[in-house]
């Protein structure tokens, strides 16, 4: 057994607080710590959860115009989407700018309008989420085996003036988070 | 410790030089980009523009076109328009800034897939504008042509895509 003399050796001189402030008290593990960080931020915001800001009034009243969103990437990773999800829809260049729309209609189903009511296979759906008078009749459009019907929740403009309609699946980049 | 000095010297040697390169020779997907912020730029207007800097920027708009373009737009709440030609391109413009007290375009993505023979090249491109009054910005789909007449890349065909297939009633 042994011990440990006293008087040999000081002990290690103490970092300045300032050092301690910016790099921790060791440097290297700080460096690493970091390092991971971005790492995990950079996956993590890139192929996982998007950010984003809705601009516009089309989502409205559930989102309001420049509302911070995230959008869940994963969410259709096990499943495809369902109806009534919020989905985010890209462009074919990129995913910079994307529209926000709903799920009213699932492939290979038949969607109409008929004074604000949409209408699945005939069957009336039911749209809890609708608080805005509507008045759009639109004759029966049929969805291919991939394609999803989409329209925002704001339905108060002329059918012309909104973005809306079938969109392939492949276009679709996730859900809505908040 | 020498030789890594001399290697990060060598290293940053080379990055000098292939970014000069593409400084004095840019690429056609380099060139393209460049004209596709220029003509966003021309296309936007403040309000606070006197009428002779719009004519300027109308006739200006109209150099990134060739003589023979082809314009087709749909975009959903404006009226579907084909335009052909300079002339009438420039004439749009103008209108443009009459009608609008200010517009603000924006190509924030933007794929580019050069021809093999470097004649000619096609852009896919989302648009992002926003027109003073509105309340939703305009989100639409483009494909681009353009042909490289005599060193300058210019738009010949022009027209918007439709991501979301609206029903034809």
């Amino acid at each position: 057994m042994t011990v440990p003399s006293e008087s040999g050796g000081s002990p290690p001189a103490r970092p300045h607080w300032l050092q301690v402030v910016a790099v921790g008290r060791d440097p290297r593990k700080t460096a690493i710590r970091i390092l991971v960080l971005v790492i995990f931020c950079f996956v993590f915001f890139r192929y996982v959860v998007l950010p984003a800001q809705v601009d516009g009034i089309s989502m409205a009243p559930t989102y309001k115009n420049h509302a911070i969103n995230l959008i869940n990437q994963l969410a259709y990773v096990s499943h495809g989407p369902r109806r009534g999800d919020v989905v985010a829809v890209r462009a074919w260049a990129g995913k910079h700018v994307m529209l926000m729309k709903r799920i009213i209609g699932l492939p290979g189903e038949t969607v109409s309008f008929n004074h604000g009511r949409v209408f699945i296979n005939g069957t009336l759906l039911d749209e809890p989420y609708e608080k805005w008078p509507c008045d759009w009749t639109l004759p029966p459009i049929r969805l291919g085996l991939r394609e999803y019907f989409i329209v925002g929740d704001n339905r108060t403009m002329r059918w012309q003036d909104h973005y809306f309609g079938k969109v392939d699946r492949s276009r679709i980049v996730g859900k809505m988070l908040l | 410790m020498r030789i890594v000095l001399r290697l990060i010297v060598v290293a940053a040697l080379a990055a000098l030089g292939i970014w000069l390169w593409t400084i004095f020779f840019p690429s056609p997907e380099h060139i393209i980009r460049k004209q596709l912020t220029k003509l966003a730029q021309d296309v936007s207007f403040s309000q606070d523009e006197n009428n002779l800097i719009k004519m300027a920027e109308a006739q200006n708009v109209a150099t990134f076109f060739s003589s023979n373009v082809v314009v087709n737009i749909s975009i959903p709440g404006h009226e579907q328009a084909t335009l052909t030609g300079r002339d009438q391109i420039q004439v749009a413009a103008m209108a443009s800034r009459q009608e609008a007290t200010a517009l603000d375009v924006k190509f924030p993505d933007v794929i580019i897939t050069v021809a093999p023979d470097k004649n000619s090249a096609t852009a896919d491109v989302t648009l992002n504008a926003t027109v003073s009054g509105d309340r939703d910005a305009v989100i639409q789909e483009l494909n681009i042509t353009f042909q490289n007449t005599g060193g300058q890349w210019l738009i010949s065909k022009l027209e918007t895509v439709q991501g979301v297939t609206r029903p034809n009633f």
